[in-house]
């Protein structure tokens, strides 16, 4: 009974959809206050009744009911519980759930939350949502459905792997999810906003906060993706260009460009097409990534042309939305009065650069995904464009992007005092230099454009600092004079530095562990020892351990520097042998410097293992920890500008804006 | 139950689409241009800028007439641009509250299973036993069959296949039988039946060997179904798709009245037709006692297929009676009597068959004598009595 509750429910949250759809922004066309506001409920409703099937979904899997087909497929009762609650969104239908749940979610929020958003902006934004959904609910409903049922049930389910069943791995989709479908919320604005033919800093304020809010959640989901890629596949790499990963990057390099560009449109009331366009864009990379990962085109062209029915269907989707959105943008844009002007040396000017930057970037990263599939489908050719493309493309390519970085938030609206700004960091880019000479002189060796980066990473650090202390004027005036201005300052402020001081301290990690990093991989028998980065480590052998549902081979390693011993690493070649496959757990020793990763593989050859000898992989990697670190205060300088009271209600009161004003000066 | 809990979500359903009906007349007052407090929040913060000497006062003073400037601007749009704003339309939210369950139960007529109940892994445990001991004792007589001298009787082998092959264990079910289709007493079933599992065992797809079996089990005895069918799967997958459906074709004309294997043969010669762009054809047309104005609906059909054996037999024989108390009441149907004594003699009841076709006798008198029909009865009679 559950399943069919959950699907019953998808019918009816579709029902509400296409209401949703219709109503309130005829109403707002029409100034019928009643269906303008009919949005309010049927969102919430969405919500509720999507949450209702996902719940059912949910609970099929929890209790491993097999008349459903996708649990069927997906699950298995021997599974640990907390994958078999995973495996509501592991597979293709259930994680569409997710994204139509994360889709009404988005749309409730603002329902709930946007009390300062003019109705019929808010019947718009609502209504273009539901557009999105019902486009998604019907996919759903009429080719991938969750809730297909089969009876007699088979006796057990299907699906075990292994090498998914990981904490990482559970969590990396909802959150990815998150900021994928986030985006779809700045979308129904921009698109909500070109139907009303009013962008405004209003606007742009409202926008913020979901933006924000989008951007941190889809932050947290590539890096829980690229953390587990580094300690489950055994490989010590933490990203590899690969398809997958580039759809979901591509969403963040744009949305970090709206992100800035919203704020030009709100303070200068300038860059609006680019602030509309980009949240249109943003949006249609994660339709793109949806429909590249969900159709099967990435498997193969020919697993996409054996079953077309849903690729098609979303290909189909996606034409609309994209083509749709972009028709109107083309027809309602130019006629968006243009805003306050600006001189080459300017804060505008800075983040222009800045838009065109990541834009650009976000072209190369599209063509370099993109090619292959096309180059396939066209002439049955494969090839694949990895790390060495997307190396002599991309990352020179962002290079400049950090030392503008460093400047802009120095430069003021309109126009700026170029003198004065290179007053003010001639002195941060003299220690840079001396930094960066003491790094080059300790860490001799490595590829020329390593020690470039290291120099631009120490500059975007010092830089930042340096503006952050410059608006508290500290060491300008007394210590408790600079913590109360800290306190004053604007939490978007903070968050500004923290997510800049952020990148810096992330680009640490992922130069240090990819220029310097040390690679060996060894036949070793018990009493090999092997010498890496300083360290010494003997293989001890390896032990056959069993686990809850898996043997494995332990191998031990004793790790010694400086003749002392430091720490024993246990990795582990495990066997599921229900799911008749193998996973690798690699042993890290981490430590902010540096981490030392060892994994194992079977023996080289028959011979080999009689004697006892295995495949050694050891690594190096320097400063990686860096990496997870820095993210992190991407997240959190996220967080601090999204809590910054302004964001949070959106406009302010009028009656706060006056006590502030006659103040005393500080 | 189910039941109840669509009502309870239709109407939570509906109750969110007539909400704002809901809060009486009153419609809360449209949310004002809060534009203005935005650039007046800015003017704030460049005071700020200014207070932590960020910005220069020339800067300070340029950005604050340019906000002012802004802030002017957009009041005048506010007072020029209001749309006159009206609250009616009730009707309309009440005509979409319609729309909701017609939509949701609209749909779910046609893709929902209501009729599936949920099944806990943790509540199979009888299930699981059962399964347990069908495996048993299909273990404990795939013992007996090998450790017997002559090899095991062919019906144990038959029977072990069946099991297997009902089990999903294709491959074993094809063993089995395959040790039978080496011994004098394989009989077409034998041979269909291995070709069946060797089939289901790749996944539908006809092997070599597969057609071999297939042609043996025709050579024994062309009229078994099971044969022409794998045959027509074997052609129509070797790109003979037209003489696939020819021989489906021909099995079902030359069927006498309904037999449960002839909606199999119906749905796989559609598939073909599809690919060749032919028409489609319907069990009526085949089954003869189906025809008329008292066939079975399409939904018996469908319902027969899902039948089991025993519930199949009862099936028929109510088609069967619904048939012969028309004809009673409308005795002067030839082709009703044809139909019901082709269906006696498919169940097997000679006498109802006989009476029957000397029901058709005595209305063919006065029919042309060169009638087809003259000869099918006489030939029919001939054969039964």
């Amino acid at each position: 009974m559950t399943p069919e509750i959950g699907h019953f429910a998808l019918a009816l949250a579709f029902a509400l959809a296409l209401i949703q759809s219709i109503i309130p922004i005829v109403g707002a066309n029409r100034g019928k206050l009643l269906w303008m506001h009919s949005a309010r409920a049927t969102s919430i409703g969405q919500l509720v009744l999507v949450g209702i099937a996902f719940g059912a979904l949910m609970r099929s899997f929890v209790t491993s009911d097999f008349t459903v087909v996708n649990v069927a497929s997906n699950s298995h009762s021997l599974k640990p519980m907390l994958y078999k609650i995973a495996g509501t969104w592991g597979s293709h239908e259930g994680s569409l759930l997710l994204w139509v749940l994360i889709l009404t979610l988005f749309g409730a929020a603002v329902s709930l939350f946007g009390s300062n958003i003019p109705d019929s902006l808010k019947a718009r934004t609502l209504a273009v949502q539901a557009w999105i959904s019902t486009g998604f609910l019907s996919f759903m409903l009429f080719t991938s459905n969750p809730f297909t049922r089969v009876f007699p049930p088979p006796a057990d389910g299907n699906d075990l792997n292994p090498l998914l069943q990981d904490v990482g791995l559970a969590l990396h989709p909802p959150f990815l999810y998150l900021g994928y479908v986030g985006f779809s919320i700045v979308f129904s604005f921009a698109v909500a906003a070109l139907l009303e033919g009013k962008v405004d800093a209003a606007w742009a304020r409202w926008v913020r906060p979901w933006t924000l809010t989008a951007w941190m959640c889809l932050t947290a989901g590539i890096v829980l993706g690229s953390w587990w890629a580094y300690y489950e596949l055994g490989w010590g790499g933490w990203w590899f260009w690969d398809p997958v990963e580039n759809v979901s990057f591509m969403p963040w390099l744009l949305g970090t460009a709206l992100l800035h560009s919203a704020i030009v449109t709100e303070k200068r009331d300038a860059f609006k097409s680019w602030t509309i366009l980009l949240a249109i864009l943003t949006f249609s990379l994660s339709l793109l990534g949806t429909f590249v990962v969900r159709s099967g085109l990435l498997t193969s062209v020919h697993a996409f042309a054996v079953d077309p029915e849903r690729g098609l269907y979303i290909l189909f989707l996606l034409a609309l939305s994209i083509g749709g959105s972009l028709a109107l943008y083309a027809w309602r844009a130019p006629m968006m009065e243009s805003g306050g002007i600006f001189k080459p040396i300017s804060r505008e000017a800075g983040l222009l650069i800045n838009n065109l930057i990541l834009v650009a970037a976000t072209g190369t990263v599209l063509f370099g995904t993109l090619y292959p599939l096309f180059l396939e489908a066209v002439t049955g050719e494969k090839i694949s464009v990895g790390a060495p493309f997307f190396n002599a493309s991309f990352i020179p390519m962002m290079l400049p992007l950090v030392l503008f970085m460093g400047v802009g938030p120095f430069l003021s609206w309109k126009r700026a005092d170029l003198a004065g700004v290179l007053q003010r960091v001639r002195y941060v880019a003299l220690a840079s230099v001396i930094a960066f000479l003491v790094i080059w002189y300790l860490q001799e060796g490595g590829p020329l454009l390593a020690h470039l980066s290291i120099l631009l990473a120490i500059w975007l650090l010092f830089a930042t600092l340096r503006e952050w202390a410059m608006r508290i004027r500290l060491f300008d005036v007394p210590f408790s004079e600079a913590l109360r201005r800290a306190r004053n300052l604007p939490r978007a402020s903070h968050g500004m530095t923290l997510a800049h001081a952020g990148l810096a301290v992330a680009m640490f990690g992922f130069i240090g562990s990819s220029a310097w990093k040390v690679e060996e991989v060894v036949f070793v028998a018990p009493g090999s020892t092997i010498e890496i980065a300083g360290f010494e480590v003997i293989f001890e052998g390896v032990e056959r351990v069993r686990g809850p549902n898996y043997f494995a081979d332990r191998g031990t390693l004793d790790v010694f520097r400086n003749g002392e011993n430091i720490t024993t690493l246990f990795p582990e070649r495990r066997y599921y042998p229900i799911a008749e496959s193998s996973t690798t757990e690699s042993a890290i020793r981490s430590t902010l410097a540096g981490d030392l990763y060892a994994s194992i593989a079977e023996p080289a050859s028959k011979d080999a293992e009689l004697s006892g000898a295995w495949t050694l992989r050891i690594l190096y990697e320097p400063f990686v920890n860096f990496i997870w670190l820095g993210s992190t205060f991407l997240i959190l300088g996220g967080a601090l500008s999204l809590s910054d009271r302004r964001l949070r209600v959106g406009a302010p009161k009028r009656t706060r804006a006056i006590p502030s004003r006659t103040a005393p000066a500080e | 139950m189910i039941f109840a809990w669509m009502v309870l979500l239709t109407a939570l359903s509906v109750g969110f689409v007539v909400f704002p009906l809901l809060r009486g007349r009153k419609v809360p007052l449209a949310g004002l241009d809060s534009t203005p407090a935005v650039l007046l929040d800015q003017l704030d913060e460049v005071q700020c800028d200014l207070d932590r000497r960020v910005i220069s006062k020339s800067e300070a003073a340029a950005a604050q007439q340019e906000i002012k400037r802004r802030i002017l601007a957009a009041a005048r749009r506010s007072t020029t641009g209001q749309i006159a704003e009206n609250t009616g339309g009730r009707g309309a939210l009440v005509l979409a509250a319609f729309f909701v369950p017609l939509m949701a139960v609209g749909y779910y007529a046609f893709m929902g299973s209501p009729e599936i109940s949920s099944l806990a892994y943790a509540d199979r445990q009888a299930e699981r036993a059962e399964q347990q001991k069908i495996t048993e004792l299909t273990d404990k007589l795939y013992a007996r069959l090998t450790s017997e001298p002559n090899g095991g009787a062919s019906e144990g082998w038959m029977l072990l296949g069946q099991t297997y092959y009902r089990m999903g264990e294709y491959s074993q079910a094809a063993a089995a039988f395959e040790t039978v289709t080496s011994r004098d007493d394989a009989s077409s079933a034998t041979f269909s039946m291995l070709a069946e599992a060797l089939v289901s065992s790749e996944q539908g797809i006809v092997t070599p060997k597969a057609e071999t079996a297939i042609d043996r089990a025709i050579e024994l005895d062309p009229s078994n179904p099971a044969g022409a069918f794998y045959k027509s799967m074997a052609m129509a997958q070797k790109g003979e798709e037209a003489a696939a459906h020819a021989l489906l074709l021909s099995q079902l004309d030359a069927a006498d009245g309904f037999a449960p294997w002839m909606e199999a043969f119906i749905a796989q010669a559609n598939q073909i037709a599809r690919t060749l762009g032919r028409d489609q054809i319907a069990l009526a047309d085949y089954a003869p006692m189906a025809g008329g104005g008292a066939g079975p609906t399409a939904e018996d059909v469908a319902a027969a297929g899902n039948m089991s054996d025993e519930d199949r037999g009862e099936f028929i024989r109510s088609m069967v009676n619904r048939l012969a108390e028309k004809l009673e009441d409308k005795p002067d149907d030839l082709d009703g009597w044809l139909r019901l004594a082709n269906a006696y003699t498919v169940l097997g009841e000679k006498p109802n068959a006989v009476s029957a076709y000397e029901r058709a006798l005595i209305l063919l008198s006065d029919i042309a004598p060169d009638d087809p029909r003259h000869q099918v009865v006489e030939q029919a009679l001939s054969e039964l009595r």
